[in-house]
């Protein structure tokens, strides 16, 4: 047993190594100074320091691409959750699978394909040059990664509810919007938080639509990393630093809310 | 508090009770009146969804200029052109080409990193955690990571390969390359998310069969082979065919690290498709190259539901 044992702790550092390696690469670079990262990859104790992180801050309006990250995401998630736990209720109490095709489209149509006509709209609302316009925008536009996925991240939510519970209110002459409001809302509030948690990573790490609708205000955080490729920057302190700062939500999510993750990046696929 | 609960569920449930169930139509009492709550997400997702497509679909046969104008209705001609273009089929090349590598290796070591995932020892939440990082990581820092690793002159990749004595490789500038640099990245960042998929379907499997195997006195090879793979199918199928669509569409890291070159080694049908609506500033075209990878995606997705469902009648 304990050979065995041993023979499979070998395989986790084996695919611990793979897998884990270039993020702890990314974390660990971040720390470090461009000389050492670029000229020794195994001088493990060469110094550590936080002047990658406090540079962005210093060189760039890095606070604001942090905030317009927390905006976009922030406000497609409030407004995936507003429109799509109602419609769970409905799917699940009316057992209206065949909506789940539309969410289904969604899920499969390339990002590009939407891009293009965002494009043209935002050009004929004036997207380019209003700062209102241009986050409502965005937001929208996140709309279509969050909608889907709170939906359907809520719907199993809905489905463990008993039937019962609400049938109880209808003496007392309940309506529909009572029923949703008082009783399977807050009997979901665990189902709301996840789908909270996980369409909020989600949106945050999306790049394709903030990188053809942005404004050099609204820029987030994943377009101005972008960008930096795109300048050859060799700051790779600095970019590490930025990679570490995008990925810390997702870093956060793994580390306490694991269970629900699964659920949300496997999209129903395992139970 | 329950006793009460039930007791008026199963009242409310009575007057059908007896009579021979009838087939649809009659909508559960608590169901009644609600469906409008799903009216402003369905509007909403079909205006965010079907408008675009259909747009899409409009631009494709009809000839918008860069400045904004359009000239109208074209017919197929976007289409015609498309068929001729020989950059469409080295894109579509490019495409089949990572598709087809990255699900190969990512199944098969999916499988195994899966199997080691479903194993019952102590750390194993730890070690699954870890292993969903590369997975729910931004594309642009994975991007940015794997850029500086693939370094020609100073990445993390040829200083190892160059304490083991091999030179230095030119991972994203040599188009013989690239396309196989862009897999890697790709196998990294997915692998785990199939594994994820298989240890949860190794460890709903039923125990019987393997025991069954076990006294025959079947090897653990020949029993995950014959026993385990087959039973395995259904969750391996799906796994797949979200990889599958995923893959047919493939941008976000191309995109970051190689926007398609060099010389279009890594330029996909979608990569293409952006490019030649924003870089070239041809939207018409660029419409019609998205519209052709909607439907590529569509029918691949429905060439596997239908091997699903036929798998599981």
């Amino acid at each position: 047993m304990t050979k065995r044992l041993g023979g499979i702790y070998a395989a986790y550092v084996v695919f611990g190594v793979i897998f884990f390696g270039p993020v702890l690469f990314m974390l660990w670079s971040s720390l470090r100074n461009n000389v050492d990262i670029t000229g020794s990859l195994f001088n493990l104790a060469s110094p550590l320091t936080l002047e990658n992180f406090t540079g962005l801050f210093e060189r760039f309006d890095f606070a604001r691409y942090i905030g317009n990250s927390f905006v976009v995401a922030g406000g497609s998630t409030l407004l995936g959750l507003v429109l799509g736990a109602p419609a769970a209720y409905v799917i699940v109490r009316r057992k209206l699978a065949a909506l789940g095709f539309l969410t289904l489209l969604a899920r499969m149509a390339p990002g590009v394909l939407f891009v293009l006509p965002l494009f043209v709209l935002s050009i004929r609302v004036g997207g380019p040059d209003s700062l209102a316009v241009n986050y409502t925008l965005l937001i929208v536009a996140h709309l279509i990664i969050t909608l889907p996925l709170c939906i359907w991240l809520l719907v199993p939510f809905f489905e463990e509810i008993p039937a019962s519970i609400e049938e109880s209110t209808l003496i007392d002459g309940a309506n529909g919007w009572q029923r949703f409001t008082r009783i399977a809302l807050p009997l979901a509030l665990p189902g709301l938080s996840v789908a909270l948690t996980l369409s909020f990573v989600f949106s945050w790490n999306y790049f394709l639509f903030a990188l053809a609708l942005a404004n050099e205000q609204t820029l987030p955080l994943t377009v101005i990393a972008f960008n930096f490729i795109g300048q050859g920057s060799n700051d790779f302190g600095g970019l590490m630093a930025a990679s570490t700062l995008i990925s810390a939500p997702a870093l956060l999510l793994t580390i306490f809310a694991q269970r629900w993750l699964v659920r949300g990046i496997t999209g129903g696929a395992v139970k | 508090m329950t006793k009460p609960t039930s007791a008026s569920g199963a009242a409310k449930r009575a007057p059908g009770a007896g009579a021979p169930p009838r087939r649809g139509r009659r909508v559960d009492p608590i169901a009644r009146g609600i469906w409008p709550f799903a009216l402003p997400a369905v509007v909403v997702t079909a205006v965010l969804v079907l408008a675009p497509i259909a747009y899409t679909i409009w631009l494709s046969v009809s000839d918008r200029q860069a400045d904004g104008t359009n000239a109208g209705f074209l017919g197929f001609a976007n289409y015609t052109e498309m068929f001729a273009d020989s950059e469409f089929w080295n894109a579509l090349k490019v495409t089949v080409f990572l598709f087809a590598v990255c699900l190969i290796v990512e199944t098969l070591l999916g499988l195994a990193l899966g199997y080691v995932m479903s194993l019952d020892v102590p750390g194993r939440r730890i070690f699954q955690g870890m292993m969903l990082i590369p997975a729910i990581t931004a594309s642009v820092a994975v991007g940015l990571v794997w850029l500086l690793i693939m370094d020609p002159s100073l990445g993390a990749a040829n200083q190892i390969l160059a304490k083991v004595g091999v030179d230095p490789v030119v991972w994203l500038g040599d188009p013989d390359i690239a396309p196989w640099s862009i897999a890697l990245v790709d196998i990294w960042q997915w692998t785990p998310f199939m594994a994820l998929i298989i240890a949860a379907g190794i460890r709903s499997l039923p125990e019987e069969p393997f025991e069954a195997a076990a006294i025959d006195g079947a090897s653990g090879w020949r029993t995950a082979w014959n026993v385990g793979l087959p039973l395995l199918r259904p969750v391996l199928t799906v796994a797949m065919l979200l990889r599958t669509v995923d893959l047919v569409r493939f941008f976000d890291t191309i995109y970051i690290m190689t926007q398609g070159g060099p010389v279009n080694a890594t330029n996909t049908l979608n990569v293409y498709g952006y490019n030649t609506g924003f870089v070239d500033n041809e939207p018409s075209y660029a419409a019609t190259l998205q519209i052709a990878l909607l439907v590529l995606v569509v029918l691949i997705a429905g060439v596997f539901t239908w091997f699903r469902q036929r798998a599981a009648r």
